[in-house]
């Protein structure tokens, strides 16, 4: 008869408790979730605070037994100088924004269509495609590399911006990422978008894409990130210094046969990691912030 | 910036003036080398041989990261006809890379040109010791760049806290381990010494445990591994290095940290890191180096590291420019660039002499050790049949093994001997 | 009037599904094309080269080359150095594969909803990405140190002993292991926190109103379900990734202690770039992937079936 009725303004805890035990509960909640966190980030940091620390410190106190995290000479001025004018670190970054722009904006032109084929459009040959393409996932530079390599040579494009990023064209990640997000994609969207007369392309790129912004968003920065470290196909395409990428510059600090300038060589990591921080940081406050504050959904 | 300004704008001028090549009296070389770090010395002393020989210039390719990188640069080039003019080839692979690219035509022999110049040039400059670590098949073709043969670094004050004398170190092995010994007692987070021929990326160091006691490690087809005489006693004193003198058997990148920190007294290194390890050291210790200790003083000998130039060009211009190019770099005023920035063995016999290095020795009397062991010099053989890499991972394998005291030393001669002549077969 | 009617009004939607079909079958076939050009060039053409070679005894810089049959692949499945790395492969993906899967999870989770401190967080963990292994090998060299290093010297506070983390053979994997989730944590959690934003918050509130209001029954009863396409998507690149670890072994154990490191494409990188058995190597290229192509394909058809879409 007299059934338990949830109060006319549940509070947040939303059993009806007092209002004190629900503050515990949040302080404990709050508590436990940001334990988790910090402990996790400390795992994540340790390596960067050690990377910083060495940037700044002189030769002599970098291996020091008495591991004190404030070195005792500051050597940041003479490391950072050394690492920007030995070697055309600035070049380097330049040249990593172009390679990794071109790269990006081809693998968007070429994988979001196909994408959205494989997840929406019954056509020939879909299945083998699909397959093909998880089989492309298994496929890593090293395997392409000598034949793509000596292909490259035979049309005398070695050596070139092109060389560099072509193997890289076809994103086969990317093609499943948003397979797996246009998949969720609302049909009943795209049907009334073609009763209402749109094409297929505009329907791609009107009105699927603009939903799919934070895997295209999330995809960018990991393709900025992978190219711009990319280390193993550069290598081998290029001959001349100044169209070498971040990572080639950095092997100029770090020698197997005289040994490693480690405070030049922190500094120049430092400088060259510093834009894909900044890229990320663009990338998720433009759209992912973006999308969940104005509740598209 | 400046010099990479002038180097980047003598790369411009090299390109424009390379494809108006139709007037031109200037050649341009290009040029490979390993270790990027190198360009510390190859860059100065490009600019000063440009400024001798102004219709020559000298283009740096983006130089490969290891001896071994280059090395597959030069056989990925050669198939695609890309080859750089120069290349300054690792010794353990010149005998590799030569036959490959003398098959194709594509390498210079340099004995008419070395002929060429008089007798004494030759006599005042090279000794046969050096020059012989650029034959292959009795043909010359790369002249030695840089050269070096391991040395011993040590802790000034932990040899003197376990009773030794610092400036007269033990010039055999029996000594060594014994001092170390007393190291090890003496701290109790100290190791004696360290030789990393566990984690060395080739034969080098297992090679010249073997070659300083006079043994032999290839006899033409055969490899002996210094016979079951020395071969096992190479084997014995590794493990002996781990069980009697506290050796710690890690990466030889965190040993070399741990050496720099002061943690171990005698530590047995190329002497091409000099420069870098003194650097690191700074005034946490007293840093001294002394020659490699040989225990057969007639015959003992010690395979030479490094690199020598060779000549890939096929026009007859440019090989006279390459020619006079190498022999610039191995003259002496390039020579002196090199040990003043690494610690290099010279590979000039005048370099050494008071115009160039004396003075310099004499400051840092921890730079001319290596140049004392020149005439223990041997060349520095791969295995025949070109598998050298392979065999050396599973002969380290075993190494390793006899080291951590898994395997014993006789047992690890005969697994070393069967798996190295199983190897050389499967080629 | 009735009968015309309906006998007009049958065949027109006929008609427009035909057309329908058609014009998906041509956009389809227009929008995959581009993509698999590339996937031609790029991937299908080097392979046959591949296979071409693996079939002969092809050495770089060789000038003639034999012809061997299935020599290599016959070499390959007694080859106990083949053996050994396919062992320490599936040891590095088990250990790799729930470790940076979860712990995205976890931490994508634990982010979503925070407000001021989400920005902070999330630049933390994506840091591991965005860095350079060249500069970062040197740094976990220093701090794996074992006489060294801040971990072993906490070690020993703790009354331990010291762990030499990279060369013990026991111990080799497992770290590296640890430095391949340190680098996947982050790329994980963007995914997983792209995954999270795409589910409406209409739901939560719905779900809340059904009396679901614990924080782990929101989780199983919502949130899991609806992240499945994208976990399943995190669970197969992850694999997929751990497979192919390279890096990290070529540039800090280099296949060491003892050969306790080397994974498949490190013996396969040694095999064609070291020892320079071109032949040899692709042989073993293609046996590689191979398997991970049979191990993504069954992930998939395991996954897709049980993920709602």
């Amino acid at each position: 008869m007299d059934t338990h009725l949830p109060s006319p303004h549940p509070s947040p805890g939303g059993r009806g408790r007092s209002p004190v035990g629900t503050l515990a509960r949040r302080a404990a909640t709050l508590f436990v979730v940001h334990g988790i966190l910090i402990a996790g980030a400390v795992f994540i940091l340790l390596p960067f605070v050690w990377m910083l620390i060495t940037s700044i410190k002189s030769p002599a106190e970098i291996f020091a037994v008495d591991f004190s995290l404030w070195p005792k000479h500051f050597n940041a001025v003479e490391n950072y100088g050394f690492a920007l004018q030995k070697v055309p670190l600035l070049r380097f970054a330049a040249n990593g924004v172009i390679v990794c722009a071109g790269i990006l904006l081809i693998q968007l032109l070429v994988a979001i269509p196909c994408a959205y084929a494989l997840a929406k459009l019954r056509f020939p040959g879909r299945t083998a495609l699909f397959a093909l393409v998880l089989m492309g996932l298994c496929i890593p530079i090293q395997v392409p590399a000598l034949p793509l390599y000596m292909g490259l040579a035979q049309v005398g494009l070695l050596n070139t911006y092109f060389a560099i990023m072509m193997p890289f064209f076809l994103s086969v990640f990317a093609i499943f990422l948003f397979r797996q997000f246009f998949k969720s994609y609302p049909d009943e969207i795209i049907h009334a978008a073609r009763l209402d007369g749109m094409s297929e392309f505009e329907i791609v790129w009107l009105i699927v894409v603009p939903s799919a912004w934070p895997a295209i968003a999330a995809f960018s920065v990991f393709s900025i990130v992978a190219h711009w470290n990319d280390l193993y196909w550069p290598l081998i395409v290029i001959s001349d210094t100044h169209l070498a990428t971040p990572p080639l510059g950095m092997m100029f600090f770090a020698d197997a046969e005289t040994g490693s300038n480690y405070g030049a060589l922190t500094a120049a990591a430092t400088v060259l990691t510093a834009p894909l921080v900044v890229a990320f940081l663009i990338a998720r406050r433009r759209f992912i912030e973006g999308i969940t504050m104005t509740g598209i959904k | 910036m400046k010099r990479l300004g002038m180097l980047l704008s003598s790369l411009v001028v090299a390109g424009t003036l390379a494809i108006s090549s139709a007037e031109a009296q200037q050649v341009t070389l290009d040029v490979l080398y390993a270790f990027p770090a190198f360009a510390k010395f190859h860059e100065p002393i490009a600019q000063e041989f440009m400024k001798l020989h102004p219709d020559i210039k000298i283009a740096f390719r983006a130089p490969a990261p290891t001896y071994d990188d280059g090395h597959q640069t030069m056989m990925r080039q050669a198939v695609t006809n890309q080859l750089p003019d120069v290349y300054y080839s690792g010794f353990h692979l010149l005998s590799e890379l030569a036959r490959t690219l003398a098959k194709r035509n594509q390498i210079v022999d340099l004995d008419p040109l070395l002929a060429a110049d008089s007798k004494e040039f030759r006599a005042k400059n090279y000794s046969d010791r050096i020059v012989a670590l650029g034959r292959v098949d009795g043909k010359l073709y790369g002249l030695p760049f840089n050269a070096s043969s391991p040395i011993m670094y040590y802790n000034v004050e932990l040899v003197k806290k376990a009773g030794g004398d610092p400036e007269k170190m033990p010039d055999n092995w029996d000594a060594v381990i014994a001092l170390a010994a007393k190291i090890k007692a003496g701290s109790s987070d100290v190791a004696g010494l360290a030789y990393n021929v566990h984690d060395w990326p080739d034969v080098w160091l297992y090679h010249a445990m073997i070659t300083q006691a006079g043994g032999t490690v290839v006899d033409g087809d055969r490899v002996p591994l210094g016979g079951p005489d020395i071969g096992v006693q190479t084997l014995q004193r590794f493990r002996r290095f781990v069980s009697e003198d506290g050796m710690p058997l890690i990466d030889w990148d965190q040993s070399r940290q741990q050496f720099i920190a002061g943690k171990i007294g005698i530590f047995f290194d190329t002497p091409a890191r000099l420069r870098q390890v003194t650097d690191l050291i700074g005034d946490k210790f007293t840093l001294k180096t002394a020659i490699f200790p040989i225990d057969n003083k007639a015959k003992g000998g010690l395979p030479t590291g490094g690199n020598a130039a060779i000549i890939t060009t096929q026009d007859p211009k440019k090989q006279k420019a390459a020619w006079e190019f190498l022999k610039f770099v191995t003259g002496p005023e390039a020579q002196k660039i090199v040990v003043e920035t690494t610690g290099y063995l010279p590979t000039n016999l005048r370099a050494t002499g008071p115009e160039f290095l004396g003075p310099f020795y004499d400051k840092n009397p921890n730079f001319r050790t290596v140049s004392l062991q020149v005439d223990r010099s041997v060349p520095w053989q791969g295995y025949p049949g070109g598998n050298s890499v392979r065999i050396w991972r599973a002969q380290r394998e075993i190494i390793t093994g006899i080291m951590r005291g898994e395997i014993e030393p006789k047992a690890g001669y005969e697994r070393l001997i069967k798996e190295t002549a199983d190897l050389m077969k499967s080629q | 009037m009735m009968a015309s009617a309906v006998a007009i009004a049958a065949p027109v939607p006929v008609v427009r599904r035909d057309r329908q079909r058609l014009i998906e079958k041509l956009a389809g076939c227009g929008f995959a094309f581009p993509a698999f050009l590339l996937l031609l060039l790029t991937n299908l053409v080097p392979l046959a080269v591949l296979l071409y070679l693996s079939f002969t005894n092809y050495e770089l810089g060789a000038l003639d080359t034999r012809f061997l049959g299935l020599d290599n692949f016959r070499k390959a499945v007694t080859d106990p150095v083949l053996r050994r790395s396919l062992a320490n492969t599936f040891v590095y993906v088990a250990i790799v594969l729930p470790g940076a899967v979860g712990l995205g999870l976890l931490i994508a989770v634990l982010l979503h909803r925070r407000k001021r401190t989400r920005t902070f967080y999330e630049v933390v963990y994506f840091l591991p990405v965005t860095s350079t292994l060249i500069a970062m090998a040197t740094v976990w060299q220093f701090i794996l140190h074992p006489n060294l290093g801040p971990v072993n010297g906490m070690l020993r506070a703790m009354g331990f002993g010291e762990i030499a983390f990279l060369s013990e053979p026991a111990y080799v994997l497992p770290t590296l292991a640890a430095i391949g989730i340190w680098q996947l944590v982050g790329f994980n959690m963007v995914l997983f926190l792209a995954g999270l934003s795409a589910i409406p918050r209409d739901l939560y509130e719905a779900a809340e109103i059904d009396g679901c209001r614990s924080g782990i029954d929101r989780f199983l009863t919502i949130t899991w379900p609806l992240l499945g396409p994208t976990t399943m998507f995190v669970i197969i690149t992850t694999s997929i990734t751990a497979f192919k670890v390279f890096d990290t072994v070529a540039v800090m154990t280099r296949g060491g202690p003892m050969g306790s490191s080397e994974v498949l494409l490190y013996a396969i990188y040694l095999e064609g770039y070291q020892y320079f058995h071109m032949g040899y190597a692709a042989a073993l290229t293609l046996i590689f992937l191979a398997f991970v192509l049979l191990f993504s394909i069954l992930q998939t058809f395991v996954l897709e079936r049980r993920v709602h879409y």
